[in-house]
Parts: structure tokens; C-alpha cells; sequence
């Protein structure tokens, strides 16, 4: 009796409801009474089922009962820190948390985690970007685990046309760390009788993938890095290290509207770089300019009506609508697109004049947007590919139009204050670019981070060159309006700020109220052009 | 029903020296058939929501032993059915979620303690505790001490679990007291096997039913038998079961080397406080430990004999009792001082006092407790190395992660039809200003989570439009209130409906109706259209809220958010002074796609035309804003790496778990998002004119479109 093991094999199975994993539990249970060892599994289904995380425990007693003389072994029903033998994890970042709760111990884990990534919702509702940097994760695997199998599960399961579940029931088996035979873990596959044929796939490329043999299905990268070559002109006007932008925005602007408005973004930029070179920015790859160039490209592409239009009546997206939908070659199938046009959009292709009188009227009778109103417009007919199609086509019109002139009205003000900034203060310059990152979103989305960007550029930035700290100042500011959407943490910042410009400051702010009745109170010069 | 058990329920039948594999539940269910119970019955609940379910699937089997299951409308209805048991010799057990069952319960558990039992009378009790729980955190085993009804806390591994249902009902009948079995969560779920019996019909039943009523005024709760029943409950009925649980030796001593002191655990803490000690060095894989052990199957009544010699002679002892107030250990103390020991007892003091004793929190006590008595034969500094070494991979993982991974609560599934109703709310209130919305119990209490952030309390189960009667006439706004179908038929439909039209509270109740208690897993209410065991019904939410006087009175598809914006702006502004009920009308996703899903699968086979849809998101034209996400919170509504190498922050995406419900298309409509949504409509199984269309129309766009081919295919 001294020779037996002194304690059982423990097996933590991390996943998210939906995912399998009490099938997964369910199977290593099978396949352990099948060989006749001790086995129990417990769990914590309760609510965590509806998509939350989960775990599924197994512990194996790796004696057959039955050599054991009427013993049996004591099985634990919760994990302990420091414990595990096997630690599987449906995804990344719940591989994290089963290091954070010290599940994973460099004496005894064998790690075997998907490496894709299933954004939690807190991730997923930042205005900006809310990712954890699972890079974190990844680097931490390696030193805290005994032997890591981390392999993109999802991506494999997903070609073999089956569930997470069965590729990482293959790769436990396959990871020799448990005392289950290959054909009894197969076996318990088969006496489920669900998807047999496609789970039995999965499972063996879960096995080969722990063995390091190759799998089908491994991702690319994530973002291939963008090949455009510079025109000639780029190259010879502005230095190699910002060159890679510059082809990006002259390529995006030349589709957006035409090479002279490419030509407008080039113009635009020379004088920033200068500033950037006198105050020797050079050294430093010239960071000012480079971000200048990225937001402005975009802030120039602004969406209207004729762009979306545009968008969605082209070729490539519709390859890639179907790709993305698993619509086979020559299956018979349509795309709905929901649209709801309203006053703001259509008086934003308007000429000026034209919108003001729009909207005035628009705001005398009290319109607001029905909520049950919208457009669906389906654009694999003729008749809706062809109205999208015609509103694409006016494209030459929109340099006469309300919004045009908006916009690069406040562009001119940004740039200008970038240039003032960059000569004197070379770190405030690239944070003041990049609030530019606000003005996005369409609607009230955009109205209210239009607003946000008035609100911090008024307040912090215009004719305030050299103050000190403003670099910093700024980043808080930003990333609280992009921390939530409705501008409270915003309104705290700048107040907390304590600058006397604030009081009059608010008073300008226009767009940054929600309702269209109130927004359009001061006729200010600052107040229509941030409109 | 979410999960089915038809295959598993054929395991009820095995017989005499046939062995079980399977969940806890199960043998739980077996056990009560091997003790030849007459009637069963219960309220879903984790962790015990698959006993209902398991006893569900299983009516042929009680059938054949003529044993009556109902589901009860909630668990007080659940406890007053074990009625059953008071005037006569019939087996009853009923189960339900603990502690909130047991609260609703309480009522009738009182009368039920007082009068007594003839029958054995047993109450299987889920309790909620720790990880994976639900709802508060409390314990039962105040309800147990108060109303004087025994409670069993086995040993989490089925042979225990068997024997202890088994002898509860002895215990019941030998003491004339109901009894309560406790099963923490992992327990409820636990995989093991166990030697079976056979079945015993019950003495009396469907099958062999009773001659005569039984009249015995002594078991009416009424004056002056309710004084006779509390003195025979101190009297006659605590000496029977402390006589019983000592004799049939219910509790259990493990001895060990270390006699200076000991270890008292209740049954459900023992495997645990094995592991411990395992991983301390002190007990082996089959539980053989150094320190004695005392462990308690029955942690009430307490049995002051067995206490007293287990602790007579021993420096110190650990008690290892789950949750507070710490009863147990209390009792222990006032046990101890009463037989004049002086063994010290160590309790709280090195474990916590609130929450659950995970395998962690144990070790560390017993470390703790190891170090501060240090006995003869450990020595404390291996282990505090060994308790070291198991909690290094925690700090390491800490200084490693840097910062926490993000949490991930559970939430609304895909095309779950309660989510729109709170992307309408969010909208409603965008207009309004915040309101009080006063939650209630049920898969919608999500959405007190972000990325709504909506509900101001929760109550109880049903108790959602009740909550509200006090807040309401002090608030500017008007009050909404949330109730699910659920909680209609559980008591929501007196306590709240009811109760406001009866006092005309000027209020707005939303009722979700999904068709089944979906957070317990879709089990069959009384307006789901047939009942736990598939005899349909016709009770209808609409038609009762009628019947109770509600006159203003909208169904809304949830799925259509506009309208529900405008429902509920309505409701809201209404000039209607009295109680305003919208029902959100949407069937439980989950159980409407295991329903169609087969349906569809036949179809596809038989070449029938069949279209499938799904929603996406342009990437182009997606900003990277995630309003969508903020007004959604749809699992399949996520964000990926932004294509566009100018941009940096990820776009939004649907991915494939979309089911098409629509919901993301509907919420940019009325929340006049943005244009990045689409549909996609695939047809399978084409007819004629789908394909000449599709050729026709391809032929145009593709000629408009320019570029290589003249159709895109």
C-alpha cells in the first residue's frame, strides 16, 4: 500500500458558458470509470452559465479501485492554490485568472489555453480602446507553468467545424498528463452520441497540437503592416520616417474625394513639420507630425452620407459581407443595411445657408428622430443599390457643403494650435493631435465627442501654449471624455483642473449639449464653427 | 427545460447491489425512492434546479411507485404540502433554493415544526454560499435553530449523501420533527457513485391510498396545542433525535496520532479539511490523518456526549464552521463549559468569518491553528515552508499580471429578448434623466451590470413591483419597476400587482415574459402552455392582469426597440394615475433556438427553403465609438483589431454566435446610432426565382460596380 500515489491528479477547467466545459468535465469522468480509476468532478454552474466565467474540477485517483482493497480516496470538491495538475483554459484571459488565483504552479501545471481572445464586456464599451494587453498574460505563462500547451483553440475548432471543447479535450489527453488512455478518451466521445464525427476531429487535432505537431488553422498576424509605396512627391518633400503615413492619407483622401483635396492634406502638413524641424523633433522620428498626419487624414475622411453611401456600394465590401456571413458562391442572399438619415445628416450636405435654414425649421416645430422610423434599404436589389449608388455621386458637391466648411473650419484651429504648441512645448503637441481621436461616431455619439474635443481645446489648449504640465493635463482630459460617453468624468477633470478660462470656457461650449433646442443658443463665432 | 435528464433518470431503477455513476442530484433522487417517499415536490433554484428537473423527467418512474410530484408556485406552497406528513405515516420531501426558499418557505416550515410529524418529512436544502451563489449570503442553520428542525450537512461524497437521506427520514419519524438536508453548491453537482438498493413503494400512495382523515386537534396550530407543541418539542422530540443521531452514529470520529488536540468539521467542510491537511503533510489520499477528526453529518441538533469526549483530554480544537454567526463554535464553547474542560476551542479567530471555506481559506486556517498550538510531532516551520511554497504561484502571478484580468460576470446571452428592453430603457432615460428602476430576481437582474448600470434595488424574487410602493410617491420621475414572468406566478401577481391596483400606486411595471423561469433553466411556469410534466395549461399573464383590475395595459415585442422607447416614454408621461403594465413579450432565446433548431435541421435536409440570418458591421464605415456595445451588451456584439492602419482603437464586429435576432440593427434605429449595421439574409435550398433574381440583380450591381466580372459571386 506505500507505493500508492499520495495524492489524486487535479484538473481545473476554465471556460465561459456555452463553451462545453462541463461536456468537457463529463468526458475525462467517463473516460476514467471506463478504466476503472476513483474520479469525481464538481462545478459551479448556477447563473455562471449565461456566458459568464466558469469552472468545471475533476480530480482522478490514477489506481484502479479495485487494486485499492475497498480504500477510497478522499477527492477534494474545490481547487486549491498550488494544487493543479492540469489547468485548461477555453480562453486567455481566463488562463490569466487562473494564474492570479494560483491555480498555475511551475512544480505541477501543465497549462493548456486557448490564446484567442473573447473581450469582456468592459473591454468591449470604452469609447477609446479598453483591451487588456494580453501580451501579460502570455509572458507570464511561461514561468509559472510547469509545461504550457497555448495554441489558438478557437480558430482550430472553428476550421474543423466543431466546438472549443473537443480540440482542448484533445490536447488534456494529448499533454500525457493525465493516466487516461487515448482510445477510453475516445471512446467517452463516442458514448455521448452528439456530433461524434466532428468532436473526434477536433480531438485529434487538440492532441496533435499538444504533441507540437502542426495544426491547420494557426491565425495570421493581427494586422498586416500597411504596403503602400509614397508618390514621388511625398518622398521628395517630407522625410522617410513619416513617408508610411503620408502614402496612407494621400491614398484614403484621393479615394475620398479627389487628388487635390490629397494635395490640401500635404499642404496642410508641410507647415507642422517645419515648426516640428526648428524645434528639432527630427531626433525623435517627428512624432508631432506623424500623429498630425494620422488624425488629420481621418479628420478629413470625415463620414457623411455621400461616404457611407460610397462605402457600401462597393465591390470588396460585399465580397467581404459575404465571407464574414459563410454565404456560399452563387447562394441566393441580401444585405440590409439600416440607415436613418436625419435632419443633421441631410444638413450637413447642404450648403450653408441651405442647412441653416434646415435646422431652424427643423428646431421651430420640435423635430426629433421617431424612434421607430429608420431606413432598410436593401442594397443587393437594383433599386436600393442604385439610390446608394446615386448618393455616392455626389461627392463634387460636397466641398459646397454646410459640413465641409464646419469641418475644416475647426481643422484649420486645430492645426493651428498644434503648430503653436510644437514650437514650444514639444510633448503637449502629439497629445493635442491626438485628441482628435474625440470626433468620431455618427449622430449623437458624434455631436457629444465633437463637444468634448470643443469643450478640452477651448478650455486647455487654445492661445495656452507653454503653460506648464499641459501635456499631462491634456491625456487626463482626453482619456476621461473616452472614459464615458456621457461627459461626467470630463466635466470633473476640467473642473478639477481649477483654470479661470473654465467659467467662460462653458459658456461657449455649444455642442456639448445633448438637445439640438438648446445647442444652437450663443451665435458666437467659436459656437458656429464647432458646429 | 435546459437540460433534459431522460437518459440519466433510467439510473433511478437500478436495484439492489447495482452501482451508480453520476451527478449528486441524482443520487439524491435515488435515495429518496430507496426510502419510499409518497410525495415530492419543490421550487427551482440553483444548485438544487436540476432536482426539479431530474423528478420532471422522472414522473414515469414515481408513476410506477405511485409517488405524487408537483411543482409548487413557490416554496412556501412547496413546505406546505409536507402537510402531508402531520396527521399521517407518509415520506414527503420537497427541495428548494436556500436561504431565499427557505425565507419564502418560512411560514409554513414554523406551523409544520410545531405541529409535528408522523410521516417522515424531509427538505432538501441547495444552499447558495460562495462561489457561484446567486443571491445573499446567509446561512440556514438559523432557520433550522429557530423553528426547532434538524439539520443534516453530510459528508460531500454520495454514499453519505444516500445514507443521510435515508436516515433522515428515520430521524424525522423517530423524533417527530421535519428535516432539513443540506447540500452546498459542488455537492449539488458532485460525480461520483454509490451501491444502490431497491426502490420501496411507499406504504401509502396513489397506488394504496389512506381509508380515513385524521382528526387530532393536538396538531392544529392554534392555542392552547401551540404550547403543548413547543414543550414537546424540548421534551420529547430533541432527547428522541439527540438519542437517535448518537445511537445510529450519524456523526463520525476519525481518530489520528496527534490525541493532544483535534478537529471538528461539519460533514460538508470534511473533504476540504483533508485536502488541507494532505497538502500540509498530515493526512494521506484516503483521508487517514494524523490530527483526530470529528465530523458532523448532523450539525443540529449539537450531541453534547460525543462533543464532550472528543475534546476531553485535548489541548486545543479546530472547529471549521462555514458562515456566520458561528453557532456552532458558540455552542461548543457553552458545551465546554458546562462539562468544565478547558480544551480551547479555535474557530473565527483563524478562519473568517464570513464566506466560503474554499480549499485555500482551510489550508490557511489549519496552518494558522498548527502554528499557534504547535504540537508535539509538527513542526510549525515546515509547516509555514509548506504553506509558503503551495501560495507562492499567487504572488508570483500577481508581480507577473500587474494588474487584475478583467471580470467577466455572467450576462445576457445572444438574442436574449430581456436585453433590448433595457437598451429602450437606457434611451428612455437618455430623454428623462436617471429614474429608479426597482430590480427584481431573474436572469433580467443582468442588467444592473454594465453596460446598463440600470436597477436601484433588489428585493426578493416577485417582490420587484412591491419595492416600489415606498419610493414612488417620493420621487419627481415616475417609478419603473421589473418583474419577471417568473416572479409574476411566484407571488408577484398578489404582492405587487395586486397590492398596487387594490391602492392605486400611480407606477410602471414591466413584465418580461420569456415563457419559463429562464435564469433556473427554462422550467415551465403556469404561462409557459403546459406544465413540469407536459399536461397543458391555458393560464395567460395578460388575461390575469385584467382580472385584477389593470386597465392600462400594453404588449410590446421586446425585439422592437422603438416601439418599446415609445411604450415606455408613454408609461412614463402617461396622465393615467394608476398602476401602467407593459408586457416585454419575448421567448427565452436559449429555449426558442432548442426548439427550432431540429425544426430548421429537418427542414435543410428535406430541401425545403430555408433563410438564415445573421448581422454585421461594416468595418469601414465603423468609427470605433462602441455606442452600439453600450446600448447592447450582446455577447456576440464585440470588437476586433481596427483594419484600417490609420486607425488604432478596435471596431465593433459580430461574430459568429449571432442568431440574428436583430437587436444590435433595432437599437441603431432607435438610438440613431450609426450606419454601420447590416443584415444578411441567406437563402438555402433556393427556389427559381430566388436564383434568377439573385443572377439578375448580381448582373446590374456588378456592372455598376465596375471592375473584373460583371456579377459578384
Amino acid at each position: 500500500m506505500s507505493a500508492l500515489p499520495e495524492r489524486p491528479i487535479t484538473i481545473l477547467i476554465a471556460a465561459l458558458g456555452g463553451e462545453g466545459g462541463g461536456v468537457l468535465a463529463e468526458w475525462l469522468v467517463d473516460a476514467a470509470v471506463a478504466q476503472g480509476f476513483p474520479v469525481q468532478s464538481t462545478s459551479i454552474p448556477g447563473v455562471s452559465q449565461r456566458t459568464g466565467a466558469t469552472t468545471y474540477y475533476v480530480e482522478i485517483y490514477p489506481v484502479r479501485a479495485e487494486e485499492l482493497g475497498g480504500r477510497r480516496p478522499v477527492l477534494a470538491l474545490t481547487p486549491s492554490p498550488g494544487n493543479i495538475d492540469v489547468m485548461v483554459a477555453s480562453e486567455l484571459i481566463e488562463a490569466g485568472r487562473a494564474m492570479q488565483n494560483g491555480f498555475v504552479s511551475p512544480e505541477r501545471t501543465t497549462l493548456i489555453a486557448s490564446t484567442h481572445r473573447i473581450f469582456a464586456t468592459s473591454e468591449k464599451m470604452q469609447m477609446g480602446d479598453g483591451r487588456y494587453d494580453s501580451g501579460k498574460v502570455l509572458v507570464a505563462a511561461k514561468p509559472l507553468a510547469k509545461k504550457t500547451i497555448l495554441s489558438d483553440m478557437a480558430q482550430i475548432a472553428q476550421q474543423a467545424g466543431t466546438i472549443i471543447n473537443t480540440v482542448l479535450y484533445g490536447a488534456v489527453v494529448g499533454s500525457g498528463a493525465l493516466p487516461l488512455s487515448k482510445e477510453a478518451c475516445e471512446a467517452a466521445i463516442r458514448k455521448s452520441g452528439k456530433a461524434v464525427e466532428s468532436s473526434l476531429k477536433g480531438f485529434e487535432l487538440g492532441y496533435a497540437c499538444a504533441r507540437g505537431e502542426a495544426v491547420p488553422g494557426q491565425p495570421a498576424p493581427e494586422k498586416p503592416a500597411p504596403n503602400v509605396v509614397p508618390a514621388e512627391w511625398v518622398r521628395s518633400k517630407f522625410p522617410a520616417p513619416i513617408q508610411d503615413v503620408l502614402a496612407l492619407g494621400v491614398t484614403r483622401l484621393t479615394d475620398y474625394q479627389d487628388s487635390a483635396y490629397a494635395n490640401l492634406y500635404l499642404e496642410r502638413l508641410a507647415p507642422v513639420l517645419v515648426v516640428e524641424r526648428q524645434a528639432g523633433g527630427e531626433a525623435e522620428g517627428f512624432p508631432v507630425t506623424r500623429e498630425t498626419a494620422r488624425q488629420l487624414a481621418l479628420w478629413m475622411s470625415y463620414e457623411d452620407v455621400i461616404r457611407v453611401a460610397d462605402l457600401k456600394t462597393r465591390r470588396d465590401r460585399f465580397e467581404r459581407v459575404r465571407q464574414e456571413a459563410g454565404v456560399e458562391a452563387d447562394q441566393p442572399h441580401a444585405i440590409v443595411e439600416y440607415l436613418k438619415p436625419g435632419v443633421e445628416e441631410i444638413a450637413d450636405i447642404l450648403p450653408p445657408a441651405w442647412a441653416a435654414w434646415l435646422r431652424r425649421r427643423a428646431e421651430a416645430s420640435g423635430w426629433q428622430p421617431d424612434p421607430e422610423g429608420g431606413l432598410e434599404v436593401k442594397t443587393t436589389t437594383v433599386a436600393g443599390f442604385l439610390m446608394l449608388k446615386a448618393m455616392s455621386r455626389l461627392r463634387p458637391f460636397r466641398r459646397a457643403s454646410s459640413r465641409y466648411a464646419e469641418e475644416q473650419a475647426l481643422i484649420e484651429r486645430w492645426l493651428a494650435a498644434i503648430r503653436e504648441h510644437a514650437a514650444k512645448d514639444r510633448e503637449a503637441a502629439p497629445e493635442i493631435a491626438d485628441c482628435a481621436r474625440l470626433i468620431k461616431g455618427y449622430g449623437d455619439t458624434h455631436r457629444r465627442g465633437r463637444g468634448n474635443f470643443v469643450r478640452i481645446f477651448e478650455t486647455l489648449i487654445e492661445g495656452k501654449a507653454g503653460t506648464p504640465g499641459l501635456a499631462a493635463r491634456v491625456r487626463a482630459a482626453r482619456d476621461a471624455a473616452l472614459a464615458d460617453a456621457e461627459g461626467k468624468n470630463l466635466a470633473e477633470t476640467l473642473t478639477g483642473t481649477r483654470s479661470s478660462s473654465i467659467a467662460g470656457a462653458k459658456g461657449q461650449t455649444v455642442v456639448f449639449m445633448p438637445r439640438p433646442a438648446q445647442a444652437s443658443a450663443p451665435e458666437t463665432q467659436e459656437s458656429s464653427a464647432s458646429r | 427545460m435546459e437540460r433534459s435528464f431522460k437518459q440519466e433518470v433510467e439510473l433511478l431503477r437500478l436495484g439492489e447491489g447495482e452501482t451508480f455513476h453520476g451527478e449528486g442530484i441524482l443520487a439524491v433522487t435515488k435515495a429518496l425512492l430507496q426510502s419510499g417517499v409518497s410525495y415530492v415536490s419543490g421550487y427551482q433554484g440553483a444548485p438544487i434546479s436540476h432536482l426539479m428537473d431530474v423528478l420532471a423527467d422522472a414522473h414515469e418512474v414515481l408513476d410506477d411507485l405511485g409517488i405524487h410530484f408537483e411543482t409548487a408556485a413557490n416554496e412556501a406552497g412547496a413546505a406546505a404540502m409536507l402537510g402531508a406528513s402531520i396527521n399521517y405515516p407518509l415520506r414527503g420531501a420537497v427541495t428548494w433554493k436556500s436561504v431565499v426558499g427557505t425565507n419564502v418557505a418560512s411560514d409554513a416550515l414554523s406551523n409544520l415544526a410545531s405541529a409535528g410529524v408522523k410521516g417522515g418529512a424531509l427538505i432538501v436544502i441547495g444552499e447558495d454560499y460562495g462561489e457561484g451563489a446567486s443571491i445573499i449570503q446567509e446561512r440556514t442553520h438559523a432557520f433550522a435553530m429557530k423553528s426547532q428542525i434538524w439539520l443534516l450537512d453530510p459528508r460531500p461524497n454520495l454514499e453519505t449523501i444516500v445514507r443521510m437521506v435515508e436516515k433522515g427520514f428515520e430521524l424525522s419519524e423517530a423524533s417527530n420533527t421535519p428535516v432539513m438536508l443540506e447540500l452546498r453548491i459542488r455537492a449539488c453537482h458532485v460525480h461520483g457513485s454509490f451501491k444502490t438498493r431497491d426502490n420501496q413503494p411507499p406504504r401509502f400512495s396513489r397506488n394504496n391510498v389512506l381509508e380515513n382523515a385524521d382528526f387530532d386537534y393536538g396538531r392544529i396550530c392554534l392555542p392552547p396545542s401551540v404550547y403543548a407543541q413547543e414543550k414537546h418539542k424540548v421534551e420529547v422530540r430533541m432527547p428522541a433525535a439527540v438519542r437517535f443521531v448518537r445511537d445510529q452514529g450519524l456523526n463520525e470520529v476519525f481518530p489520528g496520532r496527534l490525541s493532544e488536540i483535534g478537529i471538528i468539521a461539519q460533514g460538508g467542510m470534511y473533504n476540504g479539511v483533508i485536502r488541507a491537511l494532505q497538502q500540509l503533510g498530515l493526512a494521506d489520499a484516503f483521508g487517514e490523518s494524523q490530527i483526530p477528526l470529528y465530523v458532523l453529518n448532523v450539525t443540529y441538533p449539537l450531541i453534547p456526549e460525543e462533543i464532550t469526549r472528543f475534546c476531553a483530554g485535548k489541548r486545543a480544537v479546530l472547529m471549521v464552521e462555514e458562515g456566520q454567526p458561528a453557532f456552532i463554535e458558540e455552542s461548543l464553547n457553552a458545551l465546554l463549559r458546562r462539562a468544565d474542560l478547558q480544551t480551547t476551542i479555535v474557530g473565527k479567530d483563524v478562519l473568517p468569518m464570513a464566506g466560503e471555506y474554499t480549499g485555500e481559506v482551510v489550508l490557511s486556517g489549519i496552518a494558522k491553528f498548527l502554528q499557534v498550538v504547535v504540537p508535539d510531532g509538527v513542526d510549525p516551520a515546515r509547516v509555514s515552508s509548506a504553506y509558503e511554497q503551495i501560495t507562492a504561484p499567487k504572488r508570483r502571478a500577481k508581480e507577473l499580471l500587474s494588474e487584475p484580468v478583467p471580470a467577466r460576470p455572467p450576462g445576457f446571452c445572444v438574442g436574449c429578448p430581456e436585453r433590448p428592453v433595457f437598451a429602450a430603457m437606457k434611451l428612455v432615460e437618455r430623454e428623462s434623466g436617471g429614474l429608479h428602476i426597482a430590480a427584481d430576481i431573474g436572469c433580467h437582474t443582468f442588467s444592473t451590470l454594465p453596460p446598463f448600470n440600470l436597477g436601484n434595488s433588489v428585493l426578493g424574487y416577485g417582490l420587484g413591483l412591491a419595492s416600489s410602493a415606498g419610493v414612488a410617491p417620493a420621487m419627481g420621475k415616475r417609478v419603473i419597476s421589473v418583474m419577471g414572468d417568473g416572479g409574476f406566478w411566484h407571488n408577484g401577481i398578489t404582492t405587487g400587482v395586486a397590492n398596487a391596483v387594490f391602492n392605486q400606486d400611480d407606477s410602471v411595471l414591466v413584465i418580461m415574459k420569456n415563457g419559463y423561469t429562464a435564469a433556473t433553466g427554462d422550467q415551465n411556469i403556469p404561462s409557459s402552455g403546459r406544465n413540469a410534466i407536459g399536461v397543458p395549461s391555458q393560464m395567460d399573464i395578460e388575461k390575469t392582469l385584467r382580472g385584477l383590475g389593470v386597465e392600462w395595459l400594453k404588449t410590446v415585442h421586446t425585439y422592437h426597440v422603438g416601439t418599446m422607447v415609445k411604450t415606455l416614454r408613454g408609461a412614463v408621461n402617461s396622465a393615467y394615475k394608476g398602476l401602467k403594465v407593459i408586457v416585454a413579450d419575448g421567448e427565452c432565446m436559449l429555449e426558442r433556438s432548442r426548439r427550432e433548431k431540429p425544426i430548421i435541421a429537418q427542414k435543410l435536409k428535406a430541401g425545403e427553403r430555408v433563410v438564415r440570418t445573421r448581422f454585421g458591421v461594416d468595418e469601414e464605415v465603423c468609427t470605433g465609438d462602441h455606442s452600439c456595445i453600450r446600448l447592447s451588451g450582446c455577447p456576440s456584439l464585440t470588437i476586433k483589431p481596427n483594419p484600417d492602419p490609420l486607425r488604432t482603437d478596435p471596431v465593433a464586429c459580430v461574430n459568429n454566435g449571432c442568431v440574428g435576432c436583430g437587436v444590435c440593427g433595432e437599437v441603431a434605429h432607435a438610438a440613431v446610432l450609426c450606419p454601420s449595421f447590416y443584415r444578411t439574409e441567406i437563402v438555402s435550398n433556393p427556389t427559381a426565382l430566388d436564383r434568377f433574381l439573385h443572377r439578375v440583380r448580381g448582373a446590374v450591381i456588378g456592372w455598376f460596380q465596375g471592375g473584373a466580372g460583371a456579377r459578384p459571386a
